[in-house]
C-alpha cells in the first residue's frame, strides 16, 4: 500500500507550501485549476490510498466550498450585473465569479496540504529534523503534538462512551451541550496533565534541558542534492513572485 | 527557569530573543495594519494577489518570529504542556467544526496552557497549534498569529486574577474574543473570501445583505462569534481548572507564583519565582 519513497519528507513539506505560495502569488483561476488537475489529482492518484485522501479532501473542502458559493453568489453588493433578482438576495456575476476564484483556491490548499499531510513519514520526519539541527523543543512539541493527537481523540471518545453508560444524554440546548463537553473534556484533561507531568520528570532527569548536540536513532534520509533543491526551489519561488508583483503592478 | 538535575544552565542569549519577539509582533502588527487601511478597495475590484500574500507571509512569518522567540525561555514543564493544548485544540476543534457550531471551540487547550503556564507559552501554543492544524485543514494555518495573541491575552488575565472566581473568566472572555475577532477578520476575507462554516457564513450574509463591504461584514461576524466562542471556551476552562487535583496545578511556577486561581492554587505567593523544584 503504501507508495515507495524518493524525497525526503521535509522536501515533500516545502514543495507543497511552495506551491501554496505560487498559487496565492499568481491569483488567477486557470493557474489553480491547471495545478488542481495536473498536480492535486495525479498525487491522489499515485498516493497509494486515493480513496482516503479523496474523501477527506471532500469533507474538510465541501462545506466551504458550498457556504462560499451561497455567501458570494447571492450577496455581493458591489455586483453590477444582476442575474436574479430575490428581494434582499441578487444573483449577480461578480459574486459567482469572485465564489469560483475563491472555491479553487481553496480546493487546490486543500489538495495540496492534504495529500501531503496524510502521506507523511512522521519518523523521519522528526529525524530529519533533529539532523539539520532544528531547535530540539520546537521538534519536541511538533513531534509529541502529532504523536499524541491520536490519543487524545481515541481518549476522548472512550471518556464519552463511559459518560453515555453512566447516564450522559446530550441535548439540543446550549446548557445541556455545554454540560456535556464538560463532562468529556475534564477527565480527558486531567489524565493528559498527569501523564505530562511524569514526562517532566522523565525527560529533565534524561537531560532534555542540555545544550549538547543530539543523536538521532533514524538514519538521515535528506540528501545535499534535496537541501540544496530546497534552497534553489525557495529562492526561486520567491524570485518568481516578487516579479510578478512588480510586473502586476506597472502593467 | 527550570531545574536540570545534572547539567548547568545554558548561557542566555536574552538580547536576541527580544529582538525576535520585538520583530515578530511589529510584523503582525504592520501586516495588519497594512490590510486594514491600505487594500479594503481592492477586494471589490479585482484580487488582491498581494493582500492575500501579505496576509499569509506577515502573519505566519511574524507567529514563527515569535515562537522563536519564546521557545527558549520557557522551562520543561511548561515545554511538556504545550503539544497537550494543541492536541486539545485541534481534537475539540475539528469536532466543533463538523457539527456546523456557530462557534469554533479551537481555543480550550491554549486558554488552558496560558492559564497554567503563562502567557508566552500560551502564544506558543496557540501559534503552532494553528500551524499543525493547517496540515490537516487547510483553512487554520493563516490564523497562527490571531491564536497566538488569543493565547497571550489569556495568559495576561490569568495573571491578573480573571480565574480566581467562576464570574470573571465570561468578563475576560469577551474582551479577548472581540480583539481577537477584530484581528482574524482581514485574515479570512483576503485568504478565503471570509468563507467558514454555515453558521458564520450566515451571519456574514445578514450583513452583506444590508450592504457592507466584505470586510466590513467580516469584522462585525467576528465580533459577535469569538465573543461568544471566547466567552464559552474561558468559561469552559475556568471550570475544568477549578476541577484539577492540587498536585497537578502545582506543578506550574507561573500558576503558583501568580496565583492564578486563587486558594485553589495551592501555593503561597511568597513563593520565589526561581524555585520550580516540584513541591510535592
Amino acid at each position: 500500500m503504501p507508495r515507495r519513497r524518493t524525497l525526503n519528507p521535509l522536501t515533500e513539506l516545502l514543495g507543497a507550501v511552495l506551491l501554496v505560495v505560487l498559487v496565492l502569488v499568481v491569483n488567477r483561476w486557470e493557474f489553480s485549476l491547471a495545478v488542481l488537475l495536473l498536480v492535486v489529482v495525479p498525487a491522489v492518484l499515485v498516493s497509494g490510498q486515493p480513496r482516503r485522501i479523496g474523501v477527506a479532501i471532500v469533507l474538510v473542502a465541501g462545506p466551504l466550498l458550498l457556504s462560499s458559493v451561497l455567501l458570494h453568489g447571492l450577496f455581493f453588493p458591489e455586483g453590477r450585473v444582476v442575474l436574479l433578482d430575490l428581494g434582499p438576495a441578487r444573483v449577480t456575476q461578480e459574486g459567482l465569479v469572485f465564489a469560483a476564484l475563491m472555491g479553487l483556491r481553496m480546493s487546490v490548499f486543500t489538495g495540496v496540504l492534504l495529500t501531503t499531510a496524510m502521506t507523511l513519514d512522521l519518523p523521519d520526519l522528526i529525524a530529519t529534523m533533529t539532523h539539520r539541527g532544528w531547535n530540539r523543543k520546537l521538534v519536541f512539541i511538533i513531534g509529541s503534538a502529532l504523536g499524541l493527537l491520536p490519543h487524545v481523540a481515541l481518549r476522548a471518545r472512550q471518556i464519552t462512551r463511559a459518560q453515555q453508560a453512566r447516564g450522559l444524554v446530550v441535548g439540543r440546548g446550549p446548557l445541556s451541550r455545554l454540560r456535556a463537553l464538560l463532562m468529556v473534556t475534564t477527565p480527558l484533561v486531567i489524565g493528559l496533565l498527569v501523564d505530562a507531568s511524569e514526562r517532566n520528570h522523565m525527560l529533565e532527569a534524561r537531560g532534555f534541558s542540555s545544550s549538547g548536540p543530539r543523536t538521532s536513532y533514524l538514519p538521515d534520509t535528506d540528501t545535499a542534492a534535496q537541501r540544496t533543491g530546497r534552497r534553489v526551489a525557495t529562492v526561486a519561488v520567491l524570485l518568481f513572485a516578487a516579479a510578478w508583483l512588480v510586473i502586476g503592478a506597472v502593467a | 527557569m527550570s531545574s536540570p538535575l545534572t547539567l548547568p544552565p545554558e548561557p542566555a542569549a536574552q538580547r536576541s530573543r527580544s529582538l525576535l519577539l520585538v520583530l515578530g509582533g511589529a510584523l503582525i502588527v504592520a501586516t495588519y495594519v497594512f490590510l486594514v487601511t491600505v487594500q479594503p478597495t481592492e477586494i471589490a475590484g479585482g484580487m488582491g494577489s498581494a493582500a492575500s500574500l501579505v496576509s499569509l507571509v506577515g502573519f505566519l512569518g511574524g507567529g514563527a518570529l515569535l515562537v522563536g522567540g519564546i521557545l527558549p525561555m520557557l522551562t520543561t514543564s511548561s515545554l511538556v504542556v504545550i503539544p497537550l493544548g494543541i492536541a486539545l485544540n485541534i481534537a475539540i476543534g475539528q469536532i466543533a467544526g463538523s457539527l456546523g457550531m456557530q462557534i469554533y471551540l479551537d481555543a480550550i487547550g491554549t486558554v488552558l496552557v496560558a492559564v497554567l503556564a503563562g502567557p508566552a507559552a500560551g502564544a506558543a501554543t496557540g501559534a503552532l497549534s494553528n500551524a499543525l492544524w493547517g496540515l490537516f485543514n487547510p483553512f487554520a494555518l493563516p490564523f497562527a498569529a490571531g491564536a497566538a495573541l488569543i493565547g497571550l491575552l489569556a495568559g495576561l488575565a490569568a495573571k491578573h486574577g480573571a480565574f480566581r472566581r467562576v464570574y470573571f473568566a465570561p468578563v475576560a472572555g469577551l474582551v479577548v474574543g472581540a480583539i481577537g475577532g477584530i484581528v482574524a477578520a482581514p485574515v479570512a476575507v483576503f485568504m478565503f473570501g471570509a468563507a467558514g462554516t454555515f453558521g458564520t457564513n450566515a451571519i456574514i450574509a445578514v450583513f452583506r445583505s444590508m450592504g457592507d463591504k466584505l470586510l466590513v461584514a467580516a469584522t462585525k461576524q467576528g465580533l459577535l462569534s469569538d465573543s461568544l466562542d471566547k466567552i464559552v471556551v474561558f468559561v469552559v476552562v475556568a471550570l475544568i481548572v477549578y476541577a484539577l487535583p492540587q498536585r497537578a496545578v502545582r506543578q506550574f511556577p507561573f500558576a503558583r507564583t501568580h496565583r492564578v486561581l486563587g486558594e485553589r492554587s495551592g501555593g503561597r505567593a511568597t513563593t520565589p519565582a526561581g524555585a520550580d523544584t516540584a513541591a510535592r
